[in-house]
């Protein structure tokens, strides 16, 4: 026994020298990194990991070959050897939204996700676009005529606007894109969301046309875009990348694939692409815009490591927030406290009953269980305050939130008498709740929030992983099998029938509690084409407070955005939604 | 030996169709689907079904195979659907594997021997505070979680510390490649041989034992054979033979990469890639390494095999 003793003392010094090891090891190393060091040699200079910070004048073949394309550009001097503040007009940022990682693709008809997206409303642009109050602005068209009906728009291009490799745009151009949208050879899946309300356009997709015949050339400059009925939002699905114009002859390159050279039209093209280690955008010095852009050179950071860490030592311009480090940037005596911005996202998380299984299909036990959940001690001890709890289905941020709206309020006696009253107050049968994740135990959020369940109504759940290709595979569909899971919902595009409708109406293929109610139908099919702005906003709303008092969801949380600046970045501001923004950003060091 | 070698290598195709079989079934009646990946949240049957068709993935299971066999025999190991769309397989493999092997390999290459030595120390310095300390290495080498390594690592070594006016660090990059010979490999190679140190370390200390109490040991001691001559070359070759088992595999395991540890540090490597792979349902890349990992089990438990002959003069293949 008194082996293992010694055996056991031993190991607890180890632990103990494992961290002054790493302190004092670390402090006899202290002067190693800086110049003029007898050590200096050993480890170069490894402060500086940002690559390539001189700014670069030659862009570089696209997609370097090697993983070390980077060590041979050439070192920057740092001025005092410990400021990483790169030289020149340099921005750095994290990679497409902040969350790292190769975006997967580059190709304005295939952009299905915010990654992506983020390169792509830079590379590229479309007929219209967001302005920094996501505002339709006129883009590549310089005005636009609706016929009185609303089906018919005929949008002028502007003569000025030019690809990257110097060729104007014309009105061929933009038909071109949207039929390649369209083709199933590009085997995009949300062409037909945003513009399958053009005439024609599914028939192209379908294979069963040619050609869209709802997009028609008028001359080089004018083209004529008729869409089925007088959707109001329509412009606004035109400003998704989706519709975005490319050059054919770079499409038919025949590089494989094609994106990996794209030859765009937008304020900035794409200089460098060394996959999981950086993609570098440079300023179009042609851009049409009337905002020129003023940085010359942005680094997107793909990999290399915390971000937080890298933000911290001056590697890094911006960065996102994780819950990991927001107790410590969220207290005003930090001097990063500063540099924080907190923005709304065009998001709500639900938790959704089936209102096709026991015992969600009585309204009462939706109710019930929906004032059983603290939302609010759940945002402040297990999200640490960064989201904000739902009083709505309609996000803060969007056109047409209800301030007015209480939520569904936390009454765990309520809720008991609501249980009650219902068909199954003699007993609820036991309830499985399916969520995304693949780790031993669900989120703590699940836990937590099947804990109060049982305490207050005495429901008995059991929580059931699945991996998201297969939970994306089963919510899919109109009759999902599920009886109460959890899910999350971002705007595609800024208006209410993007939640109210394509959520809540009855028979709308992401229904996903089956909700079907006659007068919330109604109302959503009439605020759907009603061409009066005031008008349409209400009828979402009246849609919505009914929603909200036949439960068949629980809206939990609108999301938010936490980012750290460094306060010589100018004018950078974190849209709710992906739109140009690189163009507004000016350094000032 | 020759005509064995062949023998084995002959049932690699074997081996192969089996395997692809497999997972070509699996990844097409699994659960979950690359196109509905890409659809993310938004329903629609008439979209998912269209571009299905679009990639041949209606087509009867046969002909999915058949032509995915084909093309592969071509050279052609498909591309990637989802996270890097249209790029192809092949390439996004070239471009990553060699930098796994690269980092596995250092992380090999510092932990094995170091392992092997301090194994054979412990193992002769039974009960000294050596045995101690080296057995004490080895408990935290297997127990303490990498992922909470990862992050105490990175905050002492990879952060800029201001205490009061002085600035100390950033003495590491926090991440990213640059190849083996720059500091950059340092944390994520240390963090990746731990475990091979420790398991090393105790096979080598526990097989030592073992040989030093055998008989033939006591004979060559009493033959008069100098200490050093009798533990290079009567105990230590024969307590080597159990650790080539294990140095094949850790060496095919190379290959299976290091996921986590990609992952933190931010390693455009092919663990990250697989990882990706799966969770997308990539059929086409999760094809590739299942093949890729088969074809390195079979080449190293082959090549443990032969170095068998030459370590054990008792083995002899016909």
């Amino acid at each position: 026994m008194s082996e293992n003793r010694g055996l056991i003392a031993v190991v607890v010094i180890l632990l103990v020298a494992l961290v002054g090891l790493v302190c004092v090891g670390v402090g006899a190393l202290v002067y190693c990194p800086q110049p003029g060091s007898v050590c200096a040699g050993l480890f170069g200079t490894p402060s500086n990991i940002s690559q390539g910070v001189a700014p670069q004048t030659q862009p570089t073949a696209v997609q370097g070959q090697n993983q070390n394309q980077g060590s041979s550009q050439a070192p920057t001097q740092s001025p005092s050897g410990s400021t990483n503040a790169p030289a020149g007009n340099v921005l750095r940022l994290p990679g497409g939204s902040g969350l790292g990682g190769d975006p997967p693709t580059l190709d304005p008809a295939n952009t299905s996700d915010v990654e992506s997206a983020t390169y792509i409303v830079e590379i590229f642009s479309g007929l219209v676009s967001f302005n920094k109050d996501l505002k339709i602005v006129p883009d590549l068209a310089e005005k636009w005529d609706v016929s009185n009906n609303g089906t018919t728009y005929t949008f002028t291009l502007r003569k000025d606007a030019k690809f990257h490799d110097g060729r104007p745009v014309t009105a061929q151009d933009v038909k071109y894109s949207l039929e390649r949208a369209a083709d199933p050879k590009t085997r995009s899946t949300v062409s037909p969301l945003y513009l399958g309300d053009i005439v024609g356009f599914m028939d192209k997709y379908t294979g069963k046309a040619n050609e869209v015949s709802g997009v028609k050339v008028i001359d080089n400059y004018t083209i004529e875009i008729d869409i089925d009925k007088p959707i109001s939002y329509f412009l606004a699905s035109l400003a998704h990348p989706t519709s975005y114009v490319v050059d054919k002859y770079n499409v038919e390159s025949g590089e494989q694939p094609w994106y990996l050279k794209p030859n765009g039209t937008g304020p900035y093209k794409l200089a460098q692409w060394d996959q999981g280690q950086q993609i570098v955008l440079e300023k179009n010095a042609d851009y049409y815009g009337d905002v020129k852009p003023s940085v010359d050179r942005i680094e997107f950071v793909l990999g290399g490591g915390s971000a937080m860490t890298r933000y911290e030592n001056g590697d890094l311009d911006a960065v996102r927030v994780t819950i990991a480090d927001i107790d410590r940037v969220s207290d005003p005596s930090n001097p990063l406290n500063k540099e924080l911005s907190i923005t709304p996202q065009l998001s709500t998380s639900f938790l959704v009953f089936n209102t096709r299984k026991p015992p969600f299909d009585d309204p009462k036990v939706r109710m019930a269980f929906a004032m059983s959940v603290d939302r609010q001690k759940l945002n402040d001890v297990v999200f640490k305050k960064m989201a904000v709890v739902a009083t709505g289905i309609l996000p803060q941020a969007f056109p047409g939130f209800n301030p007015n709206l209480q939520g569904i309020p936390y009454d765990p006696e309520g809720a008991k008498k609501l249980l009650a009253e219902s068909k199954y107050a003699s007993g609820l049968p036991d309830i499985v709740w399916s969520t995304v994740g693949g780790g031993g135990t669900a989120g703590s959020d699940v836990q937590a929030i099947a804990e109060m369940l049982k305490e207050n109504l005495g429901a008995n759940i059991s929580v059931e992983q699945t991996d998201w290709a297969t939970y994306l595979s089963q919510i899919n569909g109109t009759n999902i099998d599920f009886q109460m899971f959890d899910i999350g919902w971002s705007a595609d595009y800024v208006d209410p029938h993007n939640f109210i409708g394509l959520l809540f109406r009855g028979g709308s293929l992401n229904n996903w509690s089956g909700y079907d109610n006659p007068d919330v139908n109604k109302l959503i099919d009439e605020a759907s084409v009603e061409p009066n702005l005031e008008k349409r906003i209400q009828e979402y709303q009246q849609a919505e407070e009914q929603i909200l008092k036949d439960a068949p969801v629980l809206p939990m949380y609108y999301g938010r955005d936490y980012w750290l600046t460094k306060p010589y970045v100018k004018n950078v501001f974190y849209p709710p939604l992906v739109i140009e923004r690189l163009k507004y950003i000016t350094l000032e060091k | 030996m020759l005509a064995y070698i062949v023998r084995r290598l002959l049932w690699l195709p074997v081996l192969l169709i089996l395997i692809s079989l497999l997972t070509f079934a699996l990844g097409l009646y699994g659960p979950g689907d690359p196109v509905q990946v890409m659809l993310g949240l938004h329903t629609n049957p008439q979209i998912v079904e269209q571009v299905r068709k679009e990639y041949g993935f209606d087509k009867p299971f046969p002909v999915q195979y058949w032509n995915y066999v084909t093309n592969a025999l071509q050279g052609n190991f498909g591309y990637s659907l989802v996270k890097y769309q249209g790029q192809r397989v092949s390439d996004l493999i070239a471009k990553r594997l060699p930098i796994t092997l690269q980092l596995n390999l250092v992380a090999v290459l510092w932990s094995v021997p170091l392992g092997i030595a301090l194994g054979i120390l412990a193992a002769l310095r039974r009960k000294t505070w050596l045995d101690v300390f080296v057995r004490a290495v080895v408990i935290l080498g297997i127990s303490l979680p990498v992922i909470g390594l990862m992050p105490v690592l990175d905050f002492a070594l990879s952060r800029k510390h201001e205490i009061g006016a002085l600035g100390i660090g950033p003495f590491l990059p926090p991440g990213g490649w640059q190849g083996v010979f720059a500091p950059h490999i340092i944390q994520p190679a240390f963090i990746l041989g731990l475990g091979a140190l420790a398991v090393f370390t105790r096979q080598t200390r526990a097989a030592m034992l073992e040989v030093m109490n055998a008989d033939y040991i006591r004979t060559a001691r009493a033959k008069g054979l100098k200490e050093w001559m009798v533990i290079t070359r009567h105990a230590m070759r024969n307590a080597l033979i159990p650790l080539i088992t294990i140095i094949g595999f850790t060496l095919a395991g190379l290959f299976a990469g290091s996921f986590l540890v990609e992952q933190f540090y931010g390693i455009p490597g092919a663990g990250a890639l697989a990882y990706d792979a799966l969770l997308s349902k990539e059929y086409y890349i999760i094809m590739a390494f299942t093949l890729i990992a088969a074809v390195v089990y079979v080449i190293f438990n082959l090549i443990i095999d032969i170095a068998y002959v030459f370590v054990d003069p008792r083995i002899r293949y016909k």
